[in-house]
Formats: C-alpha cells, structure tokens, sequence
C-alpha cells in the first residue's frame, strides 16, 4: 500500500503539472494513470470538436483542468458529474468534447483514468458503462492506502469551490 | 515520468481560459439576475429574438460565443460588460516558465543577467467584469 505521492515516485501515477501563473495557487491536484498521458499525447491532440467550436478539445482539457487545479468555481452537472452506480465512487470532469473519468482519492485530489471522446460516448451503446468499470477495476489494481476513494454523492465531499448552474 | 503537462501554447491556452472566464461571468451574472429580477434563458432569447437553445449553448460552451453576443447577453441582463486590460506583475524569478503571457518581454529579460532586487516585469492581462 502506498501514498499517492509514492505511486507517483514509483511511476504508477502521474502527477498533472497544471503550469499555474505566479498569481495562483494549486488549490486541486490532478493525478494521471499512465495510460491517460498517452492518450493525452496521441489521441487527444487529434481530435476536433464534435460543436465545431473555435476551442479544440486539447484546449478544452487544458483549460478546465488548469482552471480546476486554480481553484476556480466548477458547475456540478456541466463540469462535474457523479456517475451511477452511486456507491462506485466515479466522477466524471466534463468539457464540450471530452469527459474524463476517475475518483476522488481526497477532497480536491481527482485521479483521471481513462478520458474519452463525448461524441464516441454518445455513439457507441454501453461504452459509458465500460468507462465506469473501467475506473473501478483500475482503482482496484493501483496499490494505493485505503480508502482508495472518497465515497458518497455529496458534491461537497470532493469538491471546495462548486456551485449549481 | 512523475509530472505531465498538456502541449497547449501559451497563447491559446490564454485564449480558452479567458473564453471560459467569460461564461462563467455571464452565467454569475444571470443567477443573481435570476435571483434579482427573474429574468431566465427563456427571457433573454426573446429579447434576442433567438431560440433558447441558441442561448443554453452559448453558455455552456456547445456553440461559440461573439463579442457582439456577449454584449447583448449583458444587455438583456440590464447590465454593462466592463472590458479592461490591466497589467500582471510577473516576477523574475518565480516559478512561471518564460513561455507565458508576454513572453516577447519575458525573452527580452531572460537575456539579461538575473537580478533578485529587479522591478516586477509587468504583462498585460484581460479583465472582464460584468
């Protein structure tokens, strides 16, 4: 059993370098599997907005992720999500284009598992479903201390800084 | 590999930050309006002569938003946007790469000797207020 900074030393974790301005403060951390940095760094980059909006989903990830680990308001429902079954402990972060999918290690501290296209989501049936097993056989193979994840529906319990749209 | 950072420029990263702090503005701005006035999304299209979809997509980031747009969500809110740009101290020294915002400046600095005592580099920022 480990730490999350351990697994990080150990390269079973990947810790987000949110590349904050001098003005601001890493108020949420972001870990990685290392799966997700590869599809950071192949698939993410070539894929183009399903809205056809001017923001690609690179930026859209970028973006929301430097925005969350800054501390800044996020929207229960339209940027974060807890998905069902409930007692899993899966969340899902949200952009125009992109969902991520992972939990809560602590309050403030998200660890991604897997990130997927919205539009593939939408398209392929039970791919959702996939996801949120997915998070959950991943969480239950990395070595980390119990509890593994912060459990419950209550957006407070995850999340500082949230607000309802 | 213990850290990962996303290959997005500086500048457009800029570019979707400041988008998104501009939604998130508007829709502050519509929830205390709401909450004010009982002005809605259903109410705000009329007054735009647009569906209201057009209006849940501008907000949420499904359908981009103009300047133009921006003023006339403020406007059917009843309130102004106050657009500034203001300076950001950037220390030298600091932990901020000199790949950020003004980094024409940054580059200039970095050529010269690294002095603790220096005077705050100062970059331009956007503010946007509503």
């Amino acid at each position: 059993m480990a730490t999350l900074l351990e697994l990080v030393a150990m390269g079973d974790l990947v810790k987000l370098d949110p590349d904050l301005a001098s003005s601001e403060f890493e108020d949420r951390k972001i870990y990685l599997l290392p799966q997700v940095c590869h599809w950071m760094e192949v698939t993410l980059p070539n894929l183009g907005s399903a809205w056809k909006i001017d923001i690609s989903p690179e930026e859209q990830v970028d973006q929301f992720l430097t925005d969350f680990c800054a501390g800044v308001q996020v929207a229960v429902d339209y940027g974060i999500k807890l998905l069902r079954p409930i007692g899993h402990g899966v969340w899902e972060l949200k952009t125009p284009d992109i969902r991520m999918f992972g939990w809560f290690a602590a309050r403030d501290q998200f660890i991604i598992s897997s990130c997927e296209a919205t539009q593939r989501l939408k398209d392929i049936p039970g791919l959702y479903n996939g996801y949120i097993n997915q998070a959950v056989f991943r969480r239950n193979q990395l070595d980390l201390n119990e509890p593994k994840f912060v459990g419950g529906d209550r957006i407070n319990d995850v999340v500082s800084n949230w607000c309802y749209p | 590999m213990t850290s990962f950072r996303i290959g997005v420029t500086p500048s457009r990263r800029a570019a979707a930050r400041f988008v998104a702090h501009v939604r998130r503005s508007l829709k502050r701005a519509l929830v205390e309006e709401r909450d004010l006035t009982g002005v809605n999304q259903s109410k705000i299209a009329l007054s735009l002569d647009v569906h209201r979809s057009v209006i849940s997509r501008e907000l949420n980031g499904l359908q981009d938003i103009t300047l133009g747009r921006v003023a006339e969500l403020a406007w059917a809110m009843g309130r102004e946007v106050d657009f500034k740009l203001v300076r950001t101290e950037r220390v030298e020294l600091s932990n901020v790469p000199s790949v950020q915002a003004g980094a024409l400046t940054s580059q200039k600095f970095s050529k010269e000797k690294i002095d603790a005592s220096r005077t705050p580099n100062f970059n331009q920022k956007l503010e946007f207020v509503m």
